[in-house]
């Protein structure tokens, strides 16, 4: 299973094609659609935190838009109160959240997957209620007035401009996905698998389990926190209800339904966040009926396809490509092994635990 | 200089005296047997060689070296490796990732070589493929190299478990029960392959099992457990004809 | 100053502790008991509470019915809920690893807190159901004045913690609860009906969990958000119980109200609760989940 799709000629191909219309298809749309896209990759940025948290550690995460919270409040912070560069400002963000995602994972080290996952609750309700509110921290939240960042300006092009953010964005988005299939791919994805598979074993030969967890918490909240970091200046200003406990949840629960066992998912999940409330004004129901459809596809979702939509529609892609070879070339082909690619269940992606207690 | 030595190590779990005062000598380059009926301390003696268990007192020696209190990986580190009597195979992952695990442990690259493709990673990844696939080889299970490893049948999971031990070229390999769940002839071929892995590996071995026909053919000393304590120890031959051996033995029904 | 005036509050501070921490103790048993018997934390519960709330606030508030009326029917929607939760999703599910389940009742949690939002708005201010006079009495020996409301709440919370209990030991249902909680195949075997059993425990879990939404309105904020978070509060308090012991539940969920309400004698803070609350879990996570752990068992 190195790498979720077996035919990489065709997977270099969809990628390049949508790498393509992701740089072109905003130059025509209007101002509003293009920072709805850019929301859709920061978006697919947090999607793509909890690949690697629940696809490689099998860990579920209600907190990841906490983590982007200290990113985003860090540059929110740093940039408007305190005059920094934004660059500095997004690395120390970025830095903080993954502090931030280490000391979650500290108590992840001996707890099963059901308690951490309460444990994430809290800490979004502390976020939420506590943290971000005004008066703990004002230096941090602001108070009441929320932070205006401003945007920055690379090499003296302004970001000001929507499409020239979103083509920051969209480079920032490629390159954190890239990052993530490459540790997918290689030592760190096969690790992290082998520590799912067997604590046990993967002590023995000489792994770390706690060094690696770690690492895989603070990469996961990394990202949640560069995410958060963007949207600081996506937005303009920074204020708590754009990363409270629902966002959180909905955006596990759509992480789940695309599928984390695929960075693909990033993408299509960020889109799915992004333009799913949009594309709901548009029909008789309201944008408050997203979360309805969220909550309702992700049990229907574990209830029927187990895998993810985005690995099941491959799945079906590389059947019906297989089928076609196999019927141009009807001597000697044998079937593909998909089962050997196969993306995992979900079920089998989060360890499972003793009921009893 | 002995490679283990083990002194007057004692497990109690609760009311229950797994291990007592046990104590064993293991030369390099030696296959030494243990022996003993269900439940005599074998596998909790080895929960606390490989750092999985910690004894409740005494002490472990590798090499003229304390072991004690350090943890599993490091102790893997320092080359000792073993296999499971309840295999506990990565079962997501196929044959030869289960293989480059091991190797995996060893290399320097982290976060930031694999995340970015550098050169390095490559190189680690291709040393990593080579020797997974040496390793394989040898064992004659080079075939299955691209086979999820959760699904074969048991002797073949033994077998992977196996060479994941050997990828971390282990000086000392603590083989648990490695002829449970396999057939007579694929039992009479494991004694020939491991003394085949001791020359190829210059490894020693401590070796589990209750195929007392493996372990004869296989050592050249033999400690036998019973009840947490080693009742006798010594040649095949004597401790075959030994009183308390027979009786630990037949006295349960267990041989 | 401030502490003197802080420390003059408590007593009357006590009072709305004990109070909040009968209700978050109702919401923890119902939670235990599901936990128990399927198996399956049910990260919705506060969601089905919330649910079921509204329900009582549009029969009672809304269309003009007595307050008992608008908690009959908020327990029967309640129990439905559960029922629909257990047959429609985790029946379908049985055998799968339990975070998968877990990840179920969070899409349940999304459904039901949005489809509350669109009936009732999300952020609105809501009336509270009230169920019994506002009016109050002096606790005897004290300038602590008790309301009658606060007090009915305390005895309902208890009342229902013992008779639970109570079902639990001494009844037909409650022992082949214990039965399926202890080892489900076995008691397949001795002629249980599992599911049946399985969805019981839904049912009355969730009226439960009912009830305490009805009785912690008056005590927060009425909107759908606030009542799906206190499923962290009963997490907490059965996190004290080792999510098996319904005595320790009690005692975790009164601490709980009491360590969540004493602050705010001294500061105004905000979100000193939740500040309280993720302490707790922390500490109970550390110390009572340590593995190889002493068990309790239910009852």
């Amino acid at each position: 299973m190195n790498a979720p799709t077996s035919d990489p000629a065709l997977r270099r191909a969809v990628v390049l094609g949508a790498v393509v219309f992701a740089v072109v298809a905003p130059a025509v749309l209007s101002n509003y659609l293009r920072s709805l896209a850019a929301d859709a990759l920061i978006s697919g940025m947090i999607v793509l935190s909890l690949v690697v948290l629940t696809g490689l550690v099998g860990q579920i995460s209600f907190c990841q838009y906490s983590f982007a919270a200290l990113g985003a409040f860090t540059v929110g912070s740093l940039v408007a109160g305190h005059h920094w560069s934004f660059w500095m400002a997004l690395i120390v963000g970025t830095a903080f959240a993954a502090a931030g995602g280490v000391l979650v994972g500290i108590p992840a080290l001996r707890l099963s997957g059901l308690f951490l996952a309460i444990l994430t609750v809290a800490v979004a309700l502390f976020f939420d209620r506590f943290l971000l509110a005004p008066g703990t921290w004002n230096a941090f939240s602001g108070g009441v007035e929320p932070w205006r960042p401003a945007r920055p300006s690379i090499a003296g092009i302004s970001l000001d401009g929507s499409y020239a953010f979103y083509l920051f964005v969209l480079a920032v988005f490629l390159l954190t996905s890239l990052l993530v299939w490459n540790l997918r791919r290689g030592k760190v994805g096969r690790v992290l698998r082998a520590i799912r598979g067997s604590e046990l074993a993967a002590a023995t030969v000489g792994l770390d389990l706690t060094a690696w967890k770690l690492a895989a918490f603070g990469v996961s909240a990394g990202l949640a926190g560069l995410a958060g970091g963007l949207s600081a200046v996506a937005v303009g200003s920074v204020s708590a209800g754009s990363y409270d406990f629902l966002h959180s949840v909905s955006v596990a629960a759509v992480a789940i339904v695309m599928g984390v066992g695929t960075v693909a998912s990033a993408a299509a999940g960020g889109l799915f966040l992004a333009f799913g409330p949009w594309l709901l004004q548009h029909t008789p129901l309201s944008t408050q009926y997203f979360n309805l459809i969220v909550g309702g596809l992700l049990v229907l979702q574990l209830v029927f396809t187990p895998q993810g939509l985005v690995a099941h529609n491959e799945q079906l892609v590389l059947a019906w490509r297989a089928r076609i070879l196999a019927r141009r070339r009807a001597a000697d082909v044998s079937a593909p092994p998909d089962d050997l690619d196969r993306p995992p269940a979900t079920d089998e992606l989060v360890t499972s635990t003793e009921a009893s207690a | 200089m002995a490679l283990l030595e083990v002194e007057h190590v004692s497990v109690r779990f609760g009311g229950v005296q797994a291990l007592d005062d046990v104590s064993l000598t293991l030369n390099r380059g030696e296959i030494l047997g243990l022996i003993g009926p269900n439940g005599a301390g074998k596998t909790t003696l080895f929960n606390c060689l490989s750092g999985v268990q910690r004894p409740t007192s005494g002490r472990v020696r590798f090499e003229g070296r304390s072991v004690d209190g350090l943890k599993p990986n490091r102790r893997a580190r320092l080359g000792l490796a073993r296999t499971f009597q309840n295999l506990q195979l990565f079962s997501d992952l196929t044959v030869l990732e289960n293989l480059m695990v091991p190797v995996d442990a060893f290399s320097p690259r982290g976060l930031v070589a694999d995340g970015l493709r550098l050169p390095r990673a490559r190189i680690e990844e291709r040393r990593a493929d080579e020797r997974a696939r040496a390793v394989l080889h040898f064992l004659g299970i080079g075939s299955l190299a691209t086979t999820p490893a959760g699904g074969l049948p048991v002797g073949l999971q033994r077998r992977v478990e196996l060479g994941r031990a050997l990828c971390l070229r282990p000086k000392l390999l603590l083989l648990d029960e490695p002829a449970a769940g396999l057939d007579a002839g694929e039992t009479a071929g494991l004694a020939a392959l491991l003394s085949r892995v001791r020359e190829r590996f210059s490894t020693s071995m401590l070796l589990v099992d209750h195929d007392m026909a493996l372990v004869m053919r296989a050592c050249e000393h033999i400690y036998v457990l019973d009840y947490g304590r080693v009742i006798a120890s010594g040649a095949p031959s004597v401790v075959r004809d030994d009183s308390r051996v027979v009786q630990a033995y037949l006295g349960r029904g267990a041989a | 100053m401030l502490a003197i005036a802080g420390t003059s509050l408590l007593p009357g501070f006590t009072v709305i502790g004990l109070v909040l921490g009968g209700v978050y103790a109702l919401a923890a048993i119902g939670l235990v008991l599901i936990f128990r018997v399927s198996g399956v934390l049910n990260f919705a519960h506060g969601a089905v509470a919330m649910f079921a709330t509204f329900v009582a606030y549009q029969i009672s508030v809304v269309n003009g019915a007595p307050g008992w009326a608008g908690l009959l029917v908020a327990i029967a929607a309640g129990a439905v809920v559960g029922l629909l939760v257990e047959v429609l999703t985790m029946r379908p599910l049985a055998g799968k690893p339990a975070l998968t389940k877990v990840v179920v009742t969070i899409g349940w949690l999304l459904v039901l807190q949005t489809l509350a939002g669109i009936l009732w708005g999300a952020n609105a201010y809501h009336r509270p159901v009230q169920l019994v006079s506002r009016a109050g009495f002096r606790f005897p020996g004290t300038h602590v004045v008790v309301g009658y409301d606060q007090l009915t709440t305390v005895l309902v919370a208890l009342g229902l913690a013992l008779a639970t209990a109570a079902v639990l030991r001494y009844t037909t249902i409650g022992t082949a609860m214990r039965a399926v909680a202890d080892d489900p195949a076995a008691a397949r075997l001795w002629g249980i009906n599992v599911n049946r059993v399985t969805a019981a425990s839904w049912m009355a879990g969730s009226a439960m969990a009912a009830v305490a939404g009805v009785l912690i309105t008056p005590l927060i904020n009425f909107d759908t958000f606030s009542l799906t978070v206190v499923v962290i509060d009963a997490f907490t308090a059965a996190l004290i119980g080792r999510l098996t012991s319904l005595p320790w539940t009690v005692v975790g969920a009164m601490f709980l109200g009491l360590a969540q309400t004493y602050p705010r004698a001294f500061s105004s803070q905000s979100g000193l609760g939740e500040l309280v609350t993720f302490g707790l879990v922390l500490v109970v996570l550390a110390v009572l989940f340590r593995p190889g752990g002493r068990r309790i068992r239910l009852v």
